[in-house]
């Protein structure tokens, strides 16, 4: 089997301890799931998770992350080996027309902690990020880039973005940290 | 008080009052020891033309020049008139300097009373040349009656041909202010989004208060101020007590209570510049110009964009300068400004002051400066009548005052050495004047409240007819005004205004406040008259009595252009320029208008204020910009084989926001070269191309082929699971919006591709109608665009090429011919295999997961190596394509194109009932016949590529303009034809085949045959290898 | 920058995630066919091109996704209303006289 080729592979950002730390998140199965509402639960079942139902909702647990995105839309993050698994699980216990596309190698994840991570975000995130409920997520725009970033807590940020777009956010957050290393 | 007239009148002019000049002085001897915010400030070195001299830590450009005796700082805009400085802060229309912060740091017009010193600070004087004391274009002051209003308009119309050649450079050579710098700003810029329940913009008396009593509610607080620490007037106002502690004992412990909370952000050095939408407020905080040393990688200014539930505009007031001939002398300054540089930095403006004002805030200034030392010999006062207290204290000091006078004229070449005074009768009538020797003329004539930030959210404004000022009136916004910018002039006031607007503004965002109370000792008094241009006993017309200091326009300017009828102020405002400089005329709006009004014979607000925008005050582009700049100034989109590509010297071209492969030249090749060579590879053997930036987007749903039936004009419900089919997608209106190939994976399952631009309007349609048209149908959409990394093998060999590495697809031409999918391996990862082409070409696009794609690239890369295979780009793509007549939209197609226009009728399913776009397809307009269509073209000279947007005419001559048919939209060198070929739209085109049409360029005129648009093996025999 | 309260995820959320998609409550013929050639022109082109009060759509592209209504006023940018798709336009616009 051929070697992978990663976005970003290579690169990092200094962390500045105590403050901040910007790293690649590791890689996982990435699934776009759409269906009508009256399958999510079954659908939930079958993905080992339950699916929220309320728009940016997050259910996670352990290394599995279920964000409702939209009405029929949910973002679904399993360890890499599921993928192939739930959608054969979904095609046997599905009670509703759905879709389940594997989107594993469209994205880049980027995880933002420490106690500076809502200030380095702020840098280019326009909506309020300390009114963003922790254990939620939302898709929008950071700088320009189209991204869904997932608050965990107050203090851990993940930022799930396009292969392409994420070397435009990847070096706004090294411009960020330059100045929260300097504090300035 | 009835008549404090001190001097007599009979004291007139006479030669022999003429005053010597005053010697320069030492510069230790300005400042005042023990007296200022920087009293303890080290000794900073800093140069001003060359010139090396001290100042003091916390000083700004203009109170260490200042305190150097130095008032000339620059030449005026437009006459050259020796400059001073006006005032000390932002609203300094003179003295405007270049700054050098090193390492190609070049600033001009750096407002020397904002900019604050540091050792090595490094500034020049501007518009002036040979030197700043002797300057040739000086002239124009002498020239003055050639350059009054509208000038330009004027004395330069005839001869008619000389104005773009002579004129215009002439004047604008001779105009203006600093010079641009030359080299790119090495500084970097950066942004933050920041929301808050309370903005106070101003952190002067009212907005400290304002935020004390929003802060103590609880609501997260954001108080900016654009100076280097907060206080406003009250930094130049020390002597006054406030609950008792000394104002800036009170100060400190303000700001300390308030950095102290953690509900509470304090930025000083940061402007709020802009008023938006939604209580939306740019603010521009400056981090580094004020260091001497900055550290490495540090943005020099940042760009708040704060959401604030609630606002408080504190902005305070600005003093108005006085109209009166000689008033833009080097010496004459606001006299706040005077009290500004001795209290808060300590500096003695001269050794002897004369006072002129309407306003008692000027006495304030006069006695501050006679306590320190300075020479107050006379307080000219436009009021008849002042009160006692003010005279009782200028006896005491010994000043000399005249009620009821007036001031005529200045001398002093390159600074003020001595004003006229003359005394005003009740009745009107100016008496004669005498000169009175100084070396500054400190004026003022009332104040202006700062309505800057109100006005930018359309609020209205109130005139107030007993202090002849503009306050805030009804706002648009969640906003208040407090304080001095309320028109609430004085400590108390502010303190009580700001202390009740920040309580209410903080209720309103839903936290129990209350406003405090502050007990205010020692305050000055504050009121006064508002006035236009000074009475003289002169011929006003030819007073040089400037009203817009910065873009040198006068009085008689205003008067001038009522005369040529000019009646809305805005009107008068664009011809005469009066506020129309970079500072927007804070100095000059008020004085303007009561000229114009007085001028129009109608009331000030029938004529109206002019418009204030954002910025307030000069922002950098950098801050703008922020951290888009360079390599962040768009998004770079990189495919997964970029890195490939940028290895193998690719030659970039941005197609929308993706940067992409045009083409790979090897050593000594020019475009044209290795396209040539490019183009031959693919078509003797086999090419390589990254095709990854398609769009992608998953269509999945049992209903999914009714919704492509529905959206494409194809006929897709008989596509077997494993074929696709080139889809053509309409707008409504009938006209190309986009295609691509689309394969069917399954069923209830489509892999459909867009065009790289088009991949987000596509998705963005297809959702549209799905949510809005069709909810009904079970179909989801998922964008895959950058799932897959899309490699493109084509060429006679490509399936040689690619057949050892492929596993699970049989490759045979019967068993995957033109136009099949399939889903396999390669390289041992999961597949996409299509059978297209967009060359003509036996082709395949391998879809493999993103991450992938560089490996197996190199791994086809490596497999082609017996058939010489070529990596080719974008341009080679181009010409592959159109060799076979295969339309790009956005290129050939311009949203006026049908199907049948393109040539693309054999694409529209013409069975089904409906689809976007088909019943405009029926339109009689849509069915005319002398439609553009396109076409090929054959140049008579086969060696001419035409330029693409080149217009074609149906005739080789004729007159002009020339009725032009149509124009060229692709146009290539075809190695494999070796001869020029084109693509054109032209009103009936197809009707034209065979007929030679032209396409004039500006030396020649080319002929061309119309063709057909297949240029390369018409039968497509090559596709079916 | 403006904020748009986008009434599914029912907050009020920064302009840049949304986009514009033109003027409101003009439905697709059910059978564009049997629409005349003037009929067909006025559900593609004629629009009401209000001053003051417009119904129009947007759709929270980089949020939630949906399409959705609202009535802004084209004077002062300011939205008086945001409502889903397929709801009836508030009553108290239509008092406002809001066109079509």
């Amino acid at each position: 089997m051929i070697q992978e080729c990663k976005t970003l592979q290579g690169t990092a950002i200094p962390g500045i301890p105590g403050r901040l730390a910007v790293t690649l998140a590791p890689d996982c199965a990435r699934l776009v799931l759409r269906l009508r509402p009256e399958g999510r639960a079954a659908a939930g079942t079958a993905l080992g998770l339950t699916l929220p139902d309320r728009f940016g909702e997050v259910d996670e647990s352990g290394e599995r992350l279920a964000i409702c995105l939209g009405p029929d839309e949910w973002f679904v993050l399993l360890p890499e080996c599921e993928a192939a698994a739930a959608d054969e699980r979904m095609a046997a216990t599905a009670t509703s027309p759905f879709s389940l596309v594997d989107v594993s190698h469209r994205e880049v994840g980027i995880a933002v902690c420490g106690p500076a991570a809502t200030l380095a975000l702020s840098s280019f995130c326009a909506f309020d990020l300390e009114s963003m409920p922790a254990g939620s997520a939302t898709r929008t725009i950071l700088d320009r880039a189209p991204a869904v970033l997932v608050k965990h807590d107050a203090e851990r940020y993940r930022i799930e973005v396009w292969q392409s777009f994420a070397d435009h956010v990847w070096s706004l957050l090294a411009a960020v940290s330059r100045e929260i290393a300097l504090d300035i | 008080m009835t008549n404090a007239r001190v001097i007599d009148a009979a004291e007139t002019e006479s030669p022999t009052a003429r005053p010597s000049v005053i010697p320069v002085v030492a510069a230790t001897s300005l400042r005042v020891p023990g007296r200022g915010r920087n009293a303890a400030g080290a000794p900073v070195r800093f140069s001003f033309d060359g010139r090396s001299l001290t100042g003091r830590a916390g000083d700004t450009l203009a109170a260490a020049l200042l305190a150097n005796g130095i008032h000339l700082v620059g030449r005026s805009f437009k006459y050259h008139r020796p400059r001073g400085i006006l005032s000390a802060g932002c609203e300094e229309p003179n003295a405007l300097v270049g700054t050098d912060r090193g390492k190609g740091r070049y600033e001009p017009n750096t407002r020397a009373t904002t900019a604050e010193i540091f050792e090595g600070f490094c500034s020049t004087s501007q518009n002036c040349w040979p030197s700043l004391r002797t300057d040739v274009g000086a002239i124009n002051d002498r020239l003055a009656p050639l350059f009054s209003a509208g000038f330009y308009y004027k004395t330069f119309m005839w001869p008619k041909s000389f104005w773009n050649k002579v004129y215009e450079p002439i004047i604008r050579g001779a105009a203006g202010l600093g010079k641009p710098p030359t080299e790119p700003d090495p500084d970097t810029y950066a942004a933050r989004y920041a929301h808050c329940d309370l903005l106070v913009v101003g952190a002067g008396a009212a907005g400290l208060a304002a935020a004390l009593a929003g802060a103590r509610s609880g609501a997260k607080v954001i108080l900016v101020d654009e100076q280097a620490e907060a206080g406003g007037w009250l930094l130049s106002e020390p002597d006054v007590t406030i609950d008792g502690r000394p104002a800036w004992v009170w100060l400190s412990d303000v700001v300390r209570i308030l950095s102290g909370m953690p509900n509470v952000t304090v930025l000083t050095r940061t402007t709020a510049i802009g008023y938006y939408h939604q209580n939306f407020l740019g603010l521009c905080q400056r981090l580094t110009d004020h260091l001497a040393t900055v550290p490495e990688g540090a943005p020099r200014e940042r760009l708040w964009k704060v959401r604030a539930r609630q606002v408080v505009l504190a902005q305070g007031a600005i003093e108005k300068p006085l109209v009166f001939a000689g008033n833009d002398r080097p010496g004459v300054m606001l006299a706040g400004a005077a009290r500004s540089f001795l209290n808060r930095y300590g500096v003695r403006v001269g050794e002897r002051a004369v006072v002129v004002t309407s306003h008692d805030s000027a006495w304030a200034a006069a006695l501050d400066l006679a306590r320190t030392g300075t020479a107050v010999p006379l307080i000219v006062d436009l009021r008849p009548t002042v009160s006692p207290d003010l005279l009782a204290e200028a006896r005491r000091s010994g000043i000399e005052v005249m009620c009821g006078g007036t001031v005529t004229d200045t001398r002093g070449r390159l600074r003020i050495s001595a004003v006229r005074v003359n005394p005003v009768a009740a009745s009107g009538t100016v008496g004669e004047g005498r000169w009175v020797a100084c070396d500054v003329l400190l004026m003022s004539g009332g104040w202006t409240p700062s309505l800057h930030l109100f006005s930018h959210t359309g609020g209205k404004l109130i005139w107030d007819e007993d202090d002849q000022i503009f306050l805030p009136g009804q706002a648009t916004e969640a906003c208040r005004c407090a304080g001095a910018g309320t028109g609430r002039f004085g400590l108390a006031a502010a303190l009580a205004d700001g202390a009740a607007a920040g309580a209410a503004a903080a209720r309103d965002a839903g936290f129990a406040a209350k406003a405090g109370g502050f007990a205010v000792e020692g305050e000055a008094a504050m009121t006064g008259i508002a006035c236009r241009d000074l009475p003289t006993d002169r011929d006003a017309a030819f007073a040089k009595a400037f009203v817009d200091f910065q873009n040198d326009v006068q009085a008689k300017d205003i008067r001038l252009a009522v005369r040529e009828g000019f009646r809305s102020v805005e009107h008068i405002k664009r011809y005469t320029t009066n506020g129309m400089a970079t500072d927007q005329g804070k100095t000059s709006n008020i004085n303007g208008l009561q000229i114009a009004a007085n001028a129009l014979d109608r009331s000030a607000p029938s004529v109206g204020l002019t418009t204030f925008r954002p910025p307030y005050t000069p922002t950098t582009f950098g801050a703008f910009a922020g951290y888009n700049r360079g390599s962040l100034f768009e998004v770079t989109r990189r495919t997964p084989i970029d890195a490939w590509a940028a290895a193998n010297g690719a030659v970039w071209e941005p197609v929308s926001l993706w940067r992409r492969a045009r083409y790979f030249p090897k050593a000594g090749e020019d475009l044209h070269a290795a396209v040539a060579r490019e183009c031959r590879g693919v078509r003797a053997s086999v090419g390589l191309f990254d095709a990854s930036t398609l769009g992608k987007i998953e269509v999945v749903g049992p209903d999914a082929a009714t919704f492509m039936n529905r959206l494409y004009t194809n006929a897709w419900t008989k596509l077997e699971p494993g074929r696709c089919r080139y889809g053509l997608l309409l707008g409504e209106d009938g006209f190309i919006r986009d295609d691509g190939v689309i394969g069917r994976m399954a069923h209830d399952r489509f892999h459909v591709t867009t065009s790289t631009g088009g991949a987000a309007r596509v998705l963005n349609t297809m959702e549209d109608y799905l949510q809005t048209e069709w909810p009904e149908l079970d179909v989801f959409l998922t964008s895959t665009t950058e799932q897959w990394a899309v490699i493109a093998v084509q060429g006679p060999n490509a399936r040689n090429v690619i057949a050892s590495l492929v596993e699970g697809i049989d490759l045979a031409p019967e068993a995957f011919p033109h136009m099949a999918v399939a889903e396999g391996r390669i390289c041992g990862v999961p597949m996409r295999l299509f059978r297209v082409s967009f060359t003509g070409e036996l082709g395949f696009e391998i879809n493999v997961p993103a991450r992938y794609g560089r490996a197996v690239w190199e791994a086809v890369h490596a497999a082609g190596r017996p058939y010489d295979i070529v990596p080719y780009g974008t341009e080679t793509m181009h010409v592959l394509r159109a060799e076979k007549g295969y339309i790009v939209v956005g290129q050939d197609t311009d949203g006026t194109l049908t199907p049948d226009d393109a040539g693309l009728g054999w694409a529209v399913g013409k069975a089904k009932a409906d689809f976007v776009g088909k019943r405009s397809l029926s339109r009689l307009d849509m069915l005319k016949p002398d439609r553009k269509q396109l076409v090929g073209l054959l140049t008579q000279d086969p060696r001419i590529v035409l330029q693409e947007g080149g217009q074609i005419v149906a005739e080789r001559d004729g007159p002009i303009p020339r009725r032009m048919i149509g124009h060229v939209t692709s146009a290539y060198w075809s190695e494999a034809l070796g001869r020029s070929i084109a693509l054109a739209v032209i009103e009936g085109g197809r009707s034209l085949q065979g007929q030679t049409i032209y396409v004039p360029m500006p030396d020649t005129v080319h002929a061309a045959t119309v063709s057909g648009m297949v240029f390369l093996d018409p039968e497509g025999q090559r596709l079916a290898a | 920058m403006l904020l748009i309260t986008c009434p599914y995820c029912a907050a009020a959320r920064p302009e840049i995630e949304f986009a514009y998609a033109g003027e409101a409550h003009i439905a697709r013929p059910a059978d564009p066919a049997a629409l005349g050639d003037e009929a067909w022109r006025d559900y593609l082109y004629i629009r009401s091109n209000t001053r003051g009060l417009h119904v129009e759509r947007w759709r929270h592209i980089n949020g939630c996704g949906r399409f959705f209504n609202a009535a802004r006023d084209t004077v002062t940018d300011k939205f008086a209303a945001t409502y889903r798709a397929g709801d009836a336009r508030p009553s108290a616009l239509l008092s406002e006289g809001v066109q079509r």
